[in-house]
């Protein structure tokens, strides 16, 4: 959504062509951040050929201040879509950065993982937003992204397992 | 206004900017080098979202104040005491993805 597919384009800016081919994965009912992304392809692809990206959608998982228990539910929901997704992608990185989208598509990571069908490594990317306080997927994905980056010295001293390089969007 | 696509050029062409502390609209403006009030209304607002304005506000990039003071600030207010806001640095992201994936 919104500031998430901003700030994620923008760590993406500097990435390499190695990290190719890329899937986009977005809640279905954003509409901004496919213009965003495809925008930002575009202009990539003046630089880079062969810059291979495909999009898909998986139901929201959850909405601004639902509720704790209706967030499961949506998000057991999303993972319903979010499983086989990533089981037909098989990733080897999964880069995210907090919306609710985030967190069924890590969840699927890691059940192919403890299965023994392909191991992902998650890389956490919180918000600047984010100051003193982690957002909810964040402080979920702490204890089981393989790296999780903050961007302010506050957080890196709460959170001392996190990787602190600085204000990087 | 409404709902412009982009306030890119309204911006550019700004020599104050006063917005509410959404994290998008304050980082645009900073990103812009145009000077920013941060107007927060600590009832409407997610806690969360005033963490970045209160951190812009203590590292001196932006001035702050409420629906309420805002006149007496705009009367006295000193934009040369703002710093600079440097911008993000993604390079040293994709540097550490490298070292993390096995590229480097």
């Amino acid at each position: 959504t919104g500031g998430h597919t901003t700030e994620i384009l923008r760590l993406l800016s500097c990435l390499s062509e190695s990290y190719s081919p890329k899937h986009y994965i977005l809640a279905d009912s954003d509409n901004m951040s496919e213009v965003k992304i495809r925008s930002f392809e575009q202009k990539r692809s003046e630089t880079f050929s062969g810059s291979q990206f495909t999009l898909h959608r998986i139901p929201r998982s959850r909405e601004v201040r639902q509720s704790w228990t209706s967030s499961v539910v949506t998000t057991l929901y999303s993972i319903l879509y979010s499983l086989p997704l990533i089981y037909k992608l098989k990733p080897d990185l999964i880069l995210c950065n907090g919306p609710g989208t985030c967190l069924p598509v890590c969840i699927s990571a890691l059940l192919l993982g403890l299965l023994g069908i392909k191991r992902t490594i998650i890389v956490y990317v919180e918000s600047i937003c984010r100051v003193e306080t982690l957002s909810l997927s964040g402080k979920i994905l702490y204890y089981f992204s393989d790296y999780f980056i903050v961007q302010w010295r506050d957080l890196k001293e709460k959170y001392p397992k996190s990787v602190y390089l600085g204000r990087i969007v | 206004f409404r709902f412009k696509d982009s306030l890119a050029e309204d911006l550019r062409s700004a020599d104050l900017v006063i917005s509410h502390a959404g994290a998008g609209s304050c980082l645009e403006t900073l990103e812009e080098g145009k000077p920013l009030i941060v107007v927060t209304n600590e009832k409407l607002m997610d806690n969360h979202q005033l963490e970045l304005a209160k951190q812009l506000h203590r590292d001196g990039h932006v001035l702050c104040c409420s629906c309420s003071t805002l006149v007496e600030t705009l009367e006295s207010m000193d934009l040369s005491t703002l710093k600079p806001f440097p911008p993000g640095q993604p390079e040293k992201f994709a540097l550490f993805l490298d070292e993390v994936v096995g590229f480097r």
